[in-house]
C-alpha cells in the first residue's frame, strides 16, 4: 500500500509507480464463447487440412480479435494514486478514468461463468453521482479482485475519516483489512431453499393451472390434448431451477464495510450493503410459508435502485432469500443498525377503520399501519404478506393524500418517500382525523432523528 | 377547509391568480378553436344544422365545468416556509399535503415555458432523493419564485442531512 501523497497536481503522463494489468486471461474469457463456437466448427476441417473459406474468415476474425485482445489488454492499466483509482484504457482512441474512493459506494465482485472456469472475477464499483453502476474492472483473479476491494474501501474510509475527524461510524476498518476475518451472520439452508420454491405462490399458481388445462382436456375425451401442460411445466420447473442456482449457496457475513451476500451456483456473486446507506427494509411473508414461519427480507439501499426481480431473477435487494422468520427479522434489526436496530414487530399497527369496507372491501382486513418511535410500519397483502420498514431517520419527505371517495368515509393515505428500492411505506385509509397527526409526529421523529445522526 | 388540511402554524401562501388567468385563457382559446373546427367541419360535411349546435352547447357545458375546477384548483394550491421545512397542499377533488425538510432537498427547479413567461410566473420544483416527492408550486410570481429558490438552497445547504 503507498501512502497518500502530499497534493501533487495530478498529471496525464504515466505514473512511476507502479501500476497493475487485468488478467492476461481477459480476451480469451471475453470472447469464449466465439473461441469456442470457431474451434467446434471448424476443428475437424483444420486436422483434415481441408479447410473452406468459412473457415479462413473465422480464423481470420479470431486471430484479428485475439490480436485487439492483446493490444487492449496490454494498454489497460490501473493503479491507486492520491485517493482515486486510475484505470487507463483504450487501443485506439485512449481513455483515462478517474474514481475518486470517497466516492465509492459499494463494490461488489461478481463472477460470471466463463471467468469463474478460470478463477477471474469483475470487480463492480458503485459510484456516487454516475447515473447507473459505473466503474467496472474485468477480469482479475478473484484473490487480487478481493484485495483490491479491501483496499479500496478501506482507503475510502481513511479519506472521509480524514475529512470528518469526528465521525466515528466510518473510521474503525482504516488498519489491516486483510487481518479482519469475517463473520458469518446467516447461511441459507439448500433443503429450505428447494421446500420454499416448491411451496411457492408459483408453484400454486402453476398447480392450479395445470389442473384446470389437463382437466379440461380429460373432460373432453382428449386424453393426449393433456400435453399442452408440458410447456407450461417446463417453464415452472426452469424458473424455479434459475432462482436455485442464483439462491444457491446464499450467505450473509459481516465485513468491516458492511454486510456482505454472496450468492450464486454458477454465475457467483458477492456485493456488500453499506449500512449506514440502508434506507428500509421489507419482511415478505407468501400466505403458505406462513406455517412454516417462513420469511423473506429486501433491503433498500441508496444508489442501488430495485434492479432485478423480474422473470425470476433474483432481485440485488435480497438479503434473504427464505428463511426461519426470527433469523429474517434479527437480519433486518442488523440492517437497519445505524439507526439504532429497531424492531418492526414492536410498532402498533393499527387497521383502517370499518367503514373502509367502501374503498378496499377485502383488502382493507390485510392492511395496517403505524408510527412507532423509531420506525414507520406499513403491512399489506394476503397472498404475500409484505411488511415495509423505514427508520425516521431515513425518510426523504412525507406526502398526505384524500380521494374524493376518501373524504366522504372521512379516511386519508400517508405516504412516505423512500429513494428508488423496494420499500414503500404507505399508511392506507387511515381514519381522516388521525392523519394529520400522524403526519406532524412522522415528521417531527424524523427531524429529531435526522439532528441525532448529523450531531 | 377540515383540519386534515389546515395550515402548520400561520396561513397557506396562495399562488398568483395569474395561474388560474392562465389557465382560463388556455381552456377559452381551445374552446373557441375546438368550436370553430366543429362547426365549420359539420356544416362543410353538410350535417344537418341541430347536430353542430347540440356539439357546441355540450363543449360549452365542458368548458364550463373546466372554468369552475380551475378556478378551485388554483384556490386550492398553498405554501406554507416553516424554519426546517417546507408545506405544500394542492388538489381540490384529489387532495393532497406534502412535507419536505429543507436538510432532505437534493436541489430546487425554477420553471418557466413560453406561456408561463406571458403571465408572468412561473413553478418551483424541490427534488429529495425519492423520485415520490411531488413538491411542486405553480403559479408564482416570477420574483417569488426566484425568492423561494434562494431561500429553499441555502436553507438546504444549511440543514443538509446524509442520505
Amino acid at each position: 500500500m503507498t501512502d497518500p501523497q502530499p497534493s501533487a497536481p495530478p498529471t496525464p503522463t504515466t505514473p512511476d509507480r507502479p501500476y497493475k494489468r487485468l488478467s492476461p486471461l481477459t480476451p480469451l474469457v471475453r470472447s469464449f464463447v466465439l473461441v469456442v463456437a470457431v474451434a467446434a466448427s471448424s476443428w475437424d476441417d483444420f486436422l483434415r487440412g481441408d479447410v473452406g473459406p468459412l473457415a479462413w474468415i473465422l480464423l481470420a476474425m479470431l486471430l484479428a480479435g485475439a490480436v485487439y485482445g492483446a493490444a487492449s489488454w496490454l494498454r489497460t492499466k490501473y493503479w491507486i494514486e492520491a485517493d482515486e483509482l486510475r484505470v487507463d484504457t483504450g487501443v485506439i482512441s485512449r481513455q483515462s478514468r478517474r474514481i475518486r474512493v470517497d466516492r465509492l459506494q459499494g463494490i461488489d465482485i461478481a463472477q460470471p461463468f466463463v471467468a469463474r472456469l478460470f478463477g477471474l472475477a469483475e470487480l463492480k464499483m458503485d459510484v456516487a453521482g454516475a447515473g447507473d453502476r459505473e466503474g467496472s474492472l474485468a477480469y482479475l483473479p478473484l484473490r487480487e479482485a478481493e484485495a483490491l476491494r479491501e483496499t479500496l474501501l478501506a482507503r475510502r474510509d481513511a479519506a472521509r475519516a480524514r475529512r470528518a475527524p469526528g465521525d466515528q461510524a466510518e473510521q474503525g476498518p482504516t488498519a489491516m483489512p486483510h487481518a479482519v476475518p469475517e463473520h458469518v451472520l446467516a447461511r441459507l439452508d439448500l433443503g429450505l431453499l428447494v421446500m420454499s420454491l416448491l411451496i411457492s405462490p408459483e408453484a400454486f399458481a402453476f398447480l392450479v393451472s395445470a389442473l384446470v388445462l389437463g382437466g379440461v382436456f380429460v373432460v373432453l375425451g382428449n386424453l393426449p390434448g393433456a400435453a399442452v401442460a408440458l410447456p407450461v411445466f417446463i417453464g415452472f420447473v426452469l424458473t424455479q431451477l434459475r432462482r436455485l442456482s442464483a439462491y444457491y449457496g446464499f450467505t450473509v457475513s459481516e465485513t468491516p464495510a458492511g454486510l456482505q451476500v454472496r450468492r450464486g451456483l454458477i454465475d457467483r456473486n458477492t456485493q456488500t450493503i453499506t449500512l449506514s446507506r440502508v434506507q428500509g427494509v421489507v419482511v415478505s411473508e407468501p400466505v403458505f410459508w406462513r406455517r412454516f414461519g417462513w420469511a423473506r427480507v429486501d433491503v433498500s439501499v441508496a444508489g442501488y435502485g430495485s434492479g432485478g426481480g423480474e422473470n425470476g431473477r433474483p432481485a440485488v435487494s435480497t438479503v434473504m432469500p427464505v428463511g426461519p422468520r426470527n433469523v429474517v427479522l434479527w437480519l433486518a434489526r442488523r440492517l437497519l443498525e445505524e439507526t439504532g436496530s429497531p424492531d418492526p414487530d414492536e410498532v402498533v399497527l393499527v387497521p383502517p377503520p370499518p367503514r373502509a369496507r367502501w374503498v378496499a372491501p377485502v383488502g382493507r382486513h390485510f392492511m395496517s399501519s403505524g408510527v412507532g418511535p423509531h420506525l414507520l410500519v406499513s403491512r399489506s397483502g394476503f397472498l404475500n404478506r409484505r411488511t415495509h420498514a423505514v427508520p425516521h431517520a431515513r425518510v426523504q419527505s412525507l406526502q398526505l393524500h384524500q380521494g374524493p371517495w376518501q373524504r366522504r368515509l372521512g379516511l386519508a393515505d400517508l405516504h412516505v418517500d423512500s429513494p428508488p428500492g423496494p420499500v414503500r411505506v404507505r399508511a392506507q385509509h387511515r381514519d381522516a382525523a388521525d392523519v394529520r397527526g400522524l403526519l406532524e409526529e412522522a415528521n417531527r421523529l424524523a427531524r429529531d432523528a435526522r439532528t441525532r445522526l448529523t450531531g | 377547509m377540515d383540519d386534515l388540511f389546515d395550515p402548520p402554524g400561520n396561513d397557506w401562501q396562495p399562488v398568483s391568480p395569474a395561474l388560474a388567468r392562465m389557465r382560463h385563457t388556455v381552456l377559452a382559446v381551445g374552446t373557441v378553436v375546438a368550436a370553430l373546427v366543429v362547426v365549420v367541419g359539420l356544416l362543410l360535411l353538410g350535417a344537418p344544422v341541430w347536430l353542430p349546435v347540440l356539439l357546441l352547447v355540450v363543449l360549452l357545458a365542458l368548458a364550463a365545468w373546466g372554468w369552475v375546477v380551475v378556478t378551485r384548483n388554483a384556490r386550492w394550491w398553498g405554501y406554507a416556509e416553516r424554519d426546517e421545512d417546507l408545506y405544500i397542499k394542492h388538489g381540490a377533488v384529489f387532495r393532497a399535503l406534502v412535507v419536505v425538510p429543507y436538510g432532505r432537498m437534493q436541489y430546487v427547479d425554477v420553471q418557466a415555458g413560453p406561456l408561463e413567461q406571458a403571465f408572468k410566473i412561473a413553478s418551483v420544483h424541490l427534488h429529495t432523493a425519492s423520485p415520490g416527492t411531488s413538491a411542486r408550486i405553480p403559479g408564482l410570481p416570477a420574483a417569488e419564485a426566484a425568492r423561494l429558490r434562494d431561500r429553499l438552497t441555502s436553507l438546504g445547504e444549511a440543514q443538509a442531512a446524509g442520505l
